[in-house]
């Protein structure tokens, strides 16, 4: 199980977080096509190397953070407080799928 | 009259309007409900006039006037001091505020609150959590969250409340599952002798 | 048979780890046996002659010793109600009542020898091939072939025992304590780092125990050393079974005092594998009979148990092992009657015998009468943590063995001693020195050296004599199946290990992957460095399902007033981590009750939020589908939260108690999911407004009044307020005292259909108000109703429950809320969706209506389909109950607007069978559809 280095905790197991996603920003509804506003709910980049991508310390500081990391090693080069790109949306269907276990550290991971 | 979440077995009474424990114990482990001790969570922000009034930054901890404040996350706080107190600690709390934009809520009664001492304290936390409990990373006065037997539990080190030659830990979570938190950490000093001790509801003297 | 006890037991051995002083008496297969403290099951057992323990998996052929360590595969037993229990390695305990397993009826008599007669039918893969036509019988297959399957016996009685668990944080965890790895613990500690030091067998040293008097010397001194360092914590009888991420470290302890066994999970900060090497046996016809054993197990038996292995034997030696194990049996007395040097290019062609070895046929055709034959024809090395950590194997043509290639590990992870390369204990224990130095300098975050090397010395390569053998004796694959399988076509060592198993018994490759891959080299024609292993994954060793439960504990919630709810009758629900009240005996009547006269529930799961702020509305208007700007002090308004995909989320009630402070209710299964969507909002989107949330779900004890009476029984538990509707009207809070509790917070909303109110009691005194409640309302018929009643009542009243009645696609508009949509609102969460859906989809969308079973008694189960009557599907039925108030089912269903018209009569196809029909109303609401009640 690997440890997020999390800015306002420190080293911690990724079973205290919640990995919400790939980071982006959310596009101006006002604008948006629906086209647009689909592909930022359900399209991911998804590369197998470096990613940006946003975690949320559920039993820990619970605070928003921004993550790089290398999908296939694990390694984690930056941890930092999420801003306008930790996605002020979450992917709607997560939302109901974590009903169940909601507010459960061990969600998400195992060693 | 107000009950603890977690149930009271074994001598009793009532004290200052709380049904406690008055169950005594000399064991090298020790495990005791405070969950009647006032409790009021400061939001502010992290860096202002009121964090610096408060003294202490996220993951410290330090007493003052018989009040345990205690860094419990970025920007947050948790006052701890003597049952009933959390209005007069909410009062002067607002009166260092400057104005500044603060939040102050009395969870006296939200807050599942317990304190395990003895020796082996440690080794009976490192059974149910995995955050690194030595003396160089979690000194006295250390704070933190995390997930302790599955629950957010909020965790500060807090010697003076021990004996001598003890450390002492301060374990808190949201109050329904107060009950299940206590029972775990009893399972898990099983192996040290644990036994249950009634309160010590004095914050400035040493729970023994 | 004897009628005399048999001893095979020798005079004392220098080393020897059994005290001869304390005799344990214990049973083998029903009979009664002696052994001595420090004895394993197995050598007890030897000691008294006893040398068949098991049958094997297929062909169910008497098994004994081969290596006589943990991985000994003819020694797994049953003891008393464990089964597998290893039995070479075992220390025998007094009293212990040890069985065969995979026996049937006996040992000495197993009905599934007669499998030998059929052997050539149940070659690898038979049961791809058989078994399986016609499908009726398979019942009658698997109680014949349960059977025949292996392994013990355990009871359904057994008790879960006490498994534990433990977390650790270390610099160096050293996994084997031979020499190399004792050293390299003993250097890491010497750099200041702390250390664990794990050992699978109950005492230190490896192969030092048994190797002679002067490595008992040194070893006396490596254990000396480690127990004067108070930074080595040693862990005996314990196993480094997994690697994972960031040196994440699974440490098996057994039997220690209190526990059946402890799971250790370290955080390393440097992992250094010290396994040390593995022998390997020879393949050749005979190879399992018993007598016929490794040179290891040999030295082991005579040095540490004083057991004599045999009377005759016969040596096939290819190293240095092979003539230690010589003069070891030659020193105790053992008439060693022909040594075969392998490396002069000599072997053996087979062993002969029935039931236990009785001959041994040399490559030249002599003829040797013996009870014992030794062969020490090479060695594995046991890479599997480092395998786990990224290391691919290289084959060394030099040594005959794979060896770890180092490249791919990462700086964290190193290896010392046997599993690297050869070397008498100086050379271990330098090589360990160097490693273990390494180790706790890169710990502790210095920079260190470069990993010092240990070479391989070269070993003739010896795999397969001139017949065919067993080259996995677990799952009794034998040779000639592994060429076999190579002729079908699976001929690479993936392949042919999942066709014929080969290597996937409980050693898991440790005596079988270099045999195998030698025979697979030899039928493919390809070289064995280019076939490469098979990828080893964690357990290292066999794990316990009782040790990866643990101490088997789920947080379980509880409201103040749960001891009331026990003590009257209240049958338990189990709401996510919440134990609510389901009923008290009768929820048709507790829900009448509420219709007549006054009920109390106890909804403290109820999610609770404080928001403080002056940009609170801000936040309101940015997460609810409605307007907020507007909220008055006191006032209350109902919402709906829809994601960003216009899916409903979430619903509740929010009130305003003062200018800058509201209280904000969720479902009590959306509690932790909507606070986290507030933080998701004010976090990343919004860091500048002033808005601080705080859960209370818990710091209040919730209770609903509900019912015609519940005005006057507030008003006698309600301090110093008007309760009139002018005064307190409907969807409107105030604070105040009830029951003499003060910071109470009272609601006036409704959930039931009937007038109510809903009190927030400081949690401490929930219990308090909750009997004063009882009590104050007695003569008003008062009874407490549960969860199941509440139910009822809110379906009466056609309230949706979100995630109930909607689903992960239902938007606002298909749940009947497209009236509370403001469209007109700047931006809130799932605004362009709906607006989308609006403009396009609402012709379409399935929609939430009402449904009246025409048969009064029918209730459909929720899930039911509503279909046409060529069996498509409209839709199905969210909410299903008998209402005690009409008499007749009540239903809430998801259809096709097609058939949604009030009056339409659908089908709905019940789960067991058959169709009922049902009428869609005009309202959701059954009961009292214009609101008079909840209004009064």
């Amino acid at each position: 199980m690997i440890v997020i280095p999390c800015p306002h905790c420190s080293v911690r197991n990724a079973s205290e977080f919640r990995h919400v996603g790939e980071a982006g920003s959310r596009p101006d509804p006002a604008t948006v096509t629906p086209e647009q506003w689909r592909a930022y709910l359900y399209e991911r980049s998804n590369p197998a190397g470096w990613t940006t991508e946003t975690w949320f310390h559920t039993v820990g500081c619970r605070r928003y953070i921004t993550v790089e990391r290398h999908t296939v090693t694990n390694e984690i080069r930056a941890a930092r407080p999420a801003g306008r790109d930790g996605r002020g949306g979450r992917e709607p269907a997560e939302v109901l799928s974590t009903r169940a276990d909601s507010g459960s550290p061990d969600a998400g991971g195992q060693a | 009259m107000a009950r603890s979440p977690i149930t009271v077995s074994g001598p009793r009474s009532v004290v200052h309007g709380w049904e406690v424990s008055t169950r005594r114990s000399a064991a090298a482990l020790r495990l005791s409900d405070a969950s009647p001790l006032a409790k009021v969570s400061v939001r502010a922000d992290a860096d202002g006039a009121l964090a610096d009034a408060l003294g202490v930054r996220f993951r410290g901890s330090r007493r003052e006037d018989g009040v345990l404040v205690i860094g419990s996350g970025p920007g947050e706080w948790l006052l701890v001091g003597r049952v009933g107190m959390a209005p007069e600690i909410a009062e002067k709390v607002r009166g260092q505020g400057e104005g500044e934009f603060a939040t102050i809520v009395d969870l006296t009664h939200g807050r599942a609150l317990m304190r395990l001492s003895g020796r082996d304290a440690a080794r009976t936390l490192a059974k149910v959590c995995a955050v690194d409990l030595s003396d160089d990373l979690t000194p006295d006065g250390a704070a933190f969250r995390t997930s302790v037997a599955k629950v957010a539990t909020d965790v500060v080190r807090d010697d003076a409340g021990g004996g001598a030659g003890e450390s002492s830990y301060l374990l808190h979570c949201e109050r329904s599952s107060g009950q299940y938190l206590f029972d775990c950490l009893l399972d898990a000093g099983m192996e040290f002798g644990v036994e249950p001790a009634g309160p010590h509801l004095n914050q400035d003297e040493p729970a023994r | 048979m004897a009628t005399t006890p048999v001893s095979r037991r020798l005079p004392a051995q220098a080393g020897e780890l059994i005290d001869r002083s304390r005799p344990l008496a214990f049973r083998w297969d029903g009979r009664r046996y002696v052994g001595l403290e420090g004895d394993t099951i197995v050598s007890a057992l030897l000691a008294n002659g006893v040398d068949v323990f098991s049958r094997s998996f297929k062909y169910s052929r008497p098994r004994g010793v081969l290596t006589g360590s943990f991985v000994d595969p003819g020694c797994t037993v049953q003891v008393g109600d464990e089964p597998n229990v290893r039995g070479a390695h075992r220390r025998l305990e007094a009293g212990m009542d040890v069985r065969p397993q995979n026996v049937w009826p006996s040992l000495r008599f197993d009905v599934k020898s007669a499998n030998r007669l059929v052997g050539r039918f149940l070659t690898a893969g038979f049961y791809y091939k058989t078994f399986i036509k016609p499908q009726r019988l398979w019942p009658a297959y698997q109680q014949v072939l349960s059977r025949f399957a292996s392994g013990g016996v355990t009871s359904e009685q057994n008790v879960h025992g006490y498994y534990d668990k433990r977390y650790v944080h270390v610099d160096v965890v050293v996994a084997g304590a031979g020499p190399a790895g004792m050293s390299a613990a003993l250097a890491a500690a010497d750099t200041g780092a702390s250390v664990l030091l794990v050992e699978e067998e109950y005492e230190l040293g490896g192969h030092l125990r048994y190797s002679g008097e002067q490595s008992l010397s040194t070893l006396s001194d490596l254990r000396a050393q480690v127990a004067a360092r108070p930074s080595i914590e040693v862990m005996t009888d314990a196993v480094v079974t997994g690697r994972y991420d960031d040196n994440w470290v699974a440490v098996l302890q057994r039997h220690i005092g209190g526990a059946v066994e402890r799971l250790v999970k370290v955080r390393a900060g440097v992992l250094v594998a010290a396994p040390g090497l593995i022998e390997r046996p020879y393949v050749f016809d005979g190879n399992d009979l018993p007598g016929v054993m490794l040179s290891t197990a040999v030295r082991r038996l005579i040095n540490l148990y004083a057991v004599e292995p045999g009377e005759r034997a016969v040596v096939l030696t290819a190293n240095g092992d092979g003539d230690a194990a010589v003069a070891d049996l030659t020193r105790v007395g053992v008439d060693v009657v022909g040594v075969v040097d392998g490396r002069a290019g000599e072997t053996i062609r087979r062993a002969t015998g029935r039931g236990r070895l009785q001959a041994v046929e040399l490559e030249d055709g002599t003829v040797l009468p013996a009870d014992l034959l030794v062969t020490a024809t090479g060695w594995t090395a046991p890479t599997s943590l480092l395998n786990m950590a990224g290391d691919r194997p290289v084959w060394n043509v030099t040594a005959a063995r794979f060896v770890p290639s180092g490249t791919d590990l990462p700086s964290t992870v190193l290896a010392t001693g046997g599993v690297v390369g050869d070397g008498g204990p100086e050379d271990l224990m330098a090589h360990g020195r160097a490693v273990g130095t390494l180790a706790g300098e890169r710990a502790q975050g210095r920079a260190g050296g470069t990993v010092p090397t240990l070479p391989c010395a070269p070993h003739p390569a010896m795999f397969r004599a001139s017949t065919h053998g067993f080259v996995d004796f677990s799952e009794d694959v034998s040779s000639k199946e592994v060429v076999a399988a190579a002729k079908e076509g699976y001929d690479s060592s993936e392949l042919v290990k999942r066709f014929t198993t080969a290597t996937m018994g409980p050693s898991q490759g440790k005596l079988e992957t270099i045999n195998t891959i030698a025979v697979l080299s030899e039928a493919t024609g390809r070289a064995i460095e280019d076939l490469g292993t098979t990828v080893w994954r964690p357990p290292y060793a066999p794990i316990s399902l009782g040790a990866l439960a643990g101490r088997v504990f789920e947080p379980t919630r509880v409201s103040p007033m749960q001891g009331w709810h026990e003590q009257h009758g209240a049958v338990p629900l189990l709401a996510g981590q919440w134990i609510r009240p389901d009923h008290y005996g009768d929820a048709a009547r507790e829900a009448r009750n509420v219709r007549e006269n006054v009920g109390i529930i106890d909804v403290t799961p109820l999610g609770k939020l404080e928001l403080n702020g002056p940009d609170v509305p801000q936040l309101l208007n940015l997460v609810y589908v409605n307007k907020w700007s507007k909220l008055a002090v006191g006032s209350v308004r109902y919402g709906v939260m829809c994601a960003e995909d216009g899916v409903v989320m979430d619903d509740g009630v929010t009130g305003r108690l003062a200018d800058d402070r509201y209280l904000m209710s969720t479902t009590s299964s959306g509690a932790a999911t909507v606070w986290e969507w507030l933080e998701n909002w004010l976090q990343t989107a919004h860091p500048d407004w002033q808005v601080h949330v705080t859960p209370v779900t818990t710091a209040y004890a919730s209770i609903n009044v509900a019912g015609p009476k519940s005005r006057e029984l507030m008003q006698r538990v309600v301090e110093g307020r008007d309760l009139s509707t002018e005064a307190f009207g409907y969807m409107q809070v105030r604070e105040g005292r009830i029951a003499g509790v003060a910071d109470c917070v009272l609601w006036r909303i409704g959930f039931t259909g009937e007038l109510s109110y809903e009190l927030h009691v400081p949690a401490s005194y929930g219990l308090h108000v909750w009997e004063e409640l009882l009590e104050a309302g007695d003569d008003l018929g008062i009874r407490a109703f549960g969860v199941e009643a509440q139910r009822i009542l809110r379906l009466e009243k056609g309230h949706l429950i979100v995630a109930q009645d909607t689903d992960g696609l239902t938007r606002a508009h298909s749940a009947g809320l497209g009236g509370i949509v403001k469209l007109d609102k700047d931006d809130f969460a799932g605004k362009p969706e709906l607006a989308w859906h609006e403009r396009f989809a609402l012709a379409t969308a399935p929609r939430l209506v009402a449904l009246q079973p025409v048969d009064p008694t029918a209730v459909p189960p929720e899930a039911s389909q509503i279909v046409t009557p060529e069996g498509d599907i409209l839709g199905r039925i969210t909410s299903s109950r008998m209402s005690p108030a009409l008499g007749h089912g009540v239903c809430l269903a998801q259809v096709d607007p097609a058939v949604s018209a009030a009056g339409t009569v659908v089908t709905i196809r019940l789960p067991g069978g058959g169709d009922i029909a049902a009428t869609v109303q005009e309202d959701l609401a059954f009961v009292d559809p214009e609101g008079v009640r909840l209004r009064a």
